[in-house]
């Protein structure tokens, strides 16, 4: 019996001291926790706060090496009109290398002005005048609870205020809420109230909620205390509303058959813009692709396009390509030819005449036949314009140097339009010039009875007929400087670079066909008719 | 005739009468809302602080008796209610008494406004503890020699000592007041 007494007194004594160790412990850390706020915040020394209506606490710091032993130091105090008194000090250790000197009072008188002296050895290091009820430091509010209001966006947060008599009516809470991801919190206020509803929150967001309380200042007033635990609590999921959820459908709605509208009654716009034909030449050449798979050689040789001249002679094996030029210039007697350098008619007197007169004649009357369309020409206003136009040219821009290597080099394939005096022209020119299915006009007729007023005929097949003199380059530069009124074709020896420019008048002159088979060509993609100007050849060269 | 004229004319007389009753001092209702006080003290800070910053013709002219702020929790529980109401009164009779001869001796005019609130916020005071049905009580007139005096020689002195017995005392016994009590609960 009696060890059974002894020892459930002895574990009724082991958890006594240990509960008192607990609250010990857990007075002791928070005294650090506000003594770590009071070294911030009160610039004054001995730093003192009450905790309750009847705690109070006064401290100082100070460092480890300067403190000096506890009975060195006298901490006395004096209410008004009363006699002093003396506090106990203790020493408690702090961060940093620091000590504590500490005074704790259980029984304390307030709405009167207290005096504090801390003489160390007799000397006075610290002198304060205070008023108990005016340095509050109360505990956080304590069973903070968060919970929902039941409507949205809103919390309601609840608390216990210090256990303080009297004094409920004069605290002011602060209440700190805020998303948990984020950092920053909005504050509320609240007065000798126990309880909070937080409004405009966000639907479906975890909050975090702390509490802190003061007292208001009024009859008593004291230091913020620090912030309870947090709570977290999550807000009610956002509700669609149905109204605004119909009249967004029926709007989106009626958006949409709006755009389709649009849509359907500008499809055909749309579709050009977006997926535009992609132009094909298949309408200018039947048959080319669908019948002969795009064999261009094939397809000359069975068809008989419109716009070219084909005739079936051009097309003999041992012939060079014919290049044809349908020209159509008439000119003004009057006008002048420009004169063509001699060099150009020395290279085209080098060319061999035999060949150029059988293939002529065997040409002749095909050529008539063609030219035969464009008789009853006559020169026109436009033509004389042309022709000065075309002389002022070549004078002023083709300088001496240049045209060493133009005349030798320029080739310009033009067609005589008129059938009378055509034999005695295509003999003169043929003379001195490349074989070629080309009509050319010599000087004497030119300005008259041809078309053109450039002449300069100089072409070399291709078959590899061509002397070297007769081999020539084409200075592109120099011809893609003119004017757009002229065509000027040049036939260069392994191949063909024409670099011709379309020519305004050519709806009305007529068109011109030029190819040559075994050229390079570098046909332009304009299907523009143009018009070759026939260069006037110096016979005597 | 005369008799229905008489009667007429009676029942007029009562009906007069009734309307323009006397006023019967009917009972007043508690005022329990400490905010009033509140507004008390911000003056009598006010004049403090004027106080304070006054240099010439703000002194008082004699010492005077005002009662003691100092709250000792455990020493005013133990009183009871009766008694903490008569140290109140007490003490807001003391104050009105030398708040009135510092108002004689005070030449400064910015302070006579002053001083002339806190002695009407006094009287304020006393009307709102009869609302608490606290009874009045009137201490004698001979104040020398009370219990929970003090001497107040200066004039910063006595307005902070006024400050002080507003904040404790008089606060104390209204918020504690019990027909406060009976409608909070």
């Amino acid at each position: 019996m009696t060890c059974d007494h002894l020892s459930r007194l002895l574990a009724l004594l082991v958890i006594f001291c240990a509960a008192q160790t607990a609250s010990m412990v857990q007075g002791a850390r928070d005294f650090e926790k506000k003594a770590s706020k009071l070294l911030q915040e009160e610039p004054e020394n001995p730093k003192c706060f009450a905790g309750g209506r009847k705690d109070f606490t006064c401290f100082w710091e100070e460092d480890e090496e300067r403190a000096g032993s506890l009975d060195q130091y006298s901490f006395t105090y004096n209410y008004q009109n009363e006699n002093s008194s003396r506090c106990p000090l203790r020493i408690v250790p702090a961060a940093g290398g620091k000590r504590l000197f500490v005074c704790h009072l259980n029984r304390t008188q307030m709405f009167v002005q207290m005096d504090i002296q801390v003489h160390r050895e007799e000397m006075l290091i610290h002198n304060r005048s205070l008023f108990i009820e005016l340095v509050f430091l109360l505990d956080p509010p304590g069973n903070v609870t968060v919970s929902s209001t039941g409507q949205q966006g809103q919390l309601s947060v609840g608390w216990v205020p210090p256990p303080l008599k009297y004094m409920e009516d004069s605290m002011m809470y602060e209440v700190i809420y805020a998303p948990v991801d984020r950092h920053v919190g909005q504050v509320e206020v609240a007065r000798a109230s126990s309880e909070l509803i937080l409004r405009g929150l966000q639907s479906g967001t975890k909050y975090k909620v702390q509490v802190r309380v003061k007292l208001d200042g009024m009859s008593y007033n004291g230091y913020w205390s620090a912030w309870s635990d947090p709570v977290f609590m999550e807000t009610l999921p956002s509700e669609l509303d149905p109204l605004i959820m119909s009249l967004t459908l029926i709007i989106s709605f009626i958006f949409i058959l709006l755009c389709l509208t649009m849509l359907l009654s500008h499809h055909r716009f749309l579709i050009k813009k977006i997926w535009p034909t992609i132009p094909t030449p298949d309408s200018k050449f039947q048959g080319l692709f669908t019948v002969y798979g795009g064999d261009f050689r094939e397809w000359l040789g069975q068809t008989n396009g419109g716009l070219w001249l084909t005739p079936a002679l051009i097309y003999s094996e041992e012939c060079p390509s014919p290049l044809e030029v349908l020209s159509e210039l008439s000119l003004c007697p009057s006008m002048a030819s420009p004169p063509l350098p001699p060099k150009a008619s020395r290279a085209l007197s080098a060319v061999r005449k035999e060949d150029v007169k059988t293939e002529l004649d065997e040409r002749e009357p095909l050529e008539r036949g063609d030219s035969a369309p464009t008789d009853g020409w006559r020169p026109t206003p436009h033509d004389h314009w042309l022709m000065e136009r075309l002389r002022a040219h070549h004078q002023h821009q083709v300088p001496r140097s240049q045209l060493s290597l133009l005349e030798s080099q320029d080739a310009y394939v033009t067609l005589s339009t008129n059938n009378q005096g055509e034999d005695g022209l295509l003999d003169d020119t043929f003379e001195e010039a490349v074989p070629l299915e080309v009509l050319f006009a010599s000087r004497k007729t030119v300005l008259c009875e041809s078309h053109s007023d450039l002449g300069s005929v100089q072409q070399s097949s291709g078959s590899g007929r061509l002397s070297s003199q007769s081999s020539f380059e084409y200075p592109n530069q120099a011809w893609t400087a003119k004017g757009p009124l002229y065509t000027y074709m040049a036939v260069a020896d392994s191949g063909v670079s024409m670099d011709y420019s379309p020519m305004s008048r050519a709806d009305d002159i007529g068109k011109v066909v030029i190819y040559a088979n075994e050229y390079k060509n570098e046909i332009p993609a304009h299907r523009r008719p143009f018009l070759s100007r026939q260069y006037p050849v110096h016979d005597e060269g | 005739m005369l008799q229905k004229t008489g009667r007429g004319l009676l029942a007029l007389l009562l009906i007069v009468l009734e309307w323009t009753r006397p006023g019967l001092p009917s009972p007043l209702r508690p005022i329990c809302d400490l905010r009033v006080l509140n507004h008390f003290i911000k003056e009598a800070r006010d004049a403090e602080v004027a106080m304070k910053s006054c240099r010439e013709g703000c002194s008082l002219s004699e010492s005077v008796t005002v009662p003691q702020t100092t709250v000792d929790f455990d020493v005013w529980e133990k009183k009871n209610a009766l008694e903490q109401a008569q140290e109140v009164q007490t003490g807001l009779w003391l104050l009105q008494q030398a708040l009135s001869l510092l108002r004689t001796s005070v030449t400064n005019t910015a302070l006579h406004s002053h001083i002339d609130n806190s002695i009407r916020n006094l009287l304020s005071i006393n009307a709102v503890l009869r609302s608490l049905n606290i009874q009045e009580y009137t201490p004698p007139a001979s104040a020398v020699g009370l219990e929970g005096t003090w001497r107040a020689s200066s004039a910063t002195d006595l307005l902070q000592v006024h400050v002080n017995f507003l904040r404790g005392k008089v606060h104390l016994l209204l918020s504690d007041a019990q027909a406060c009590q009976q409608d909070v609960s």
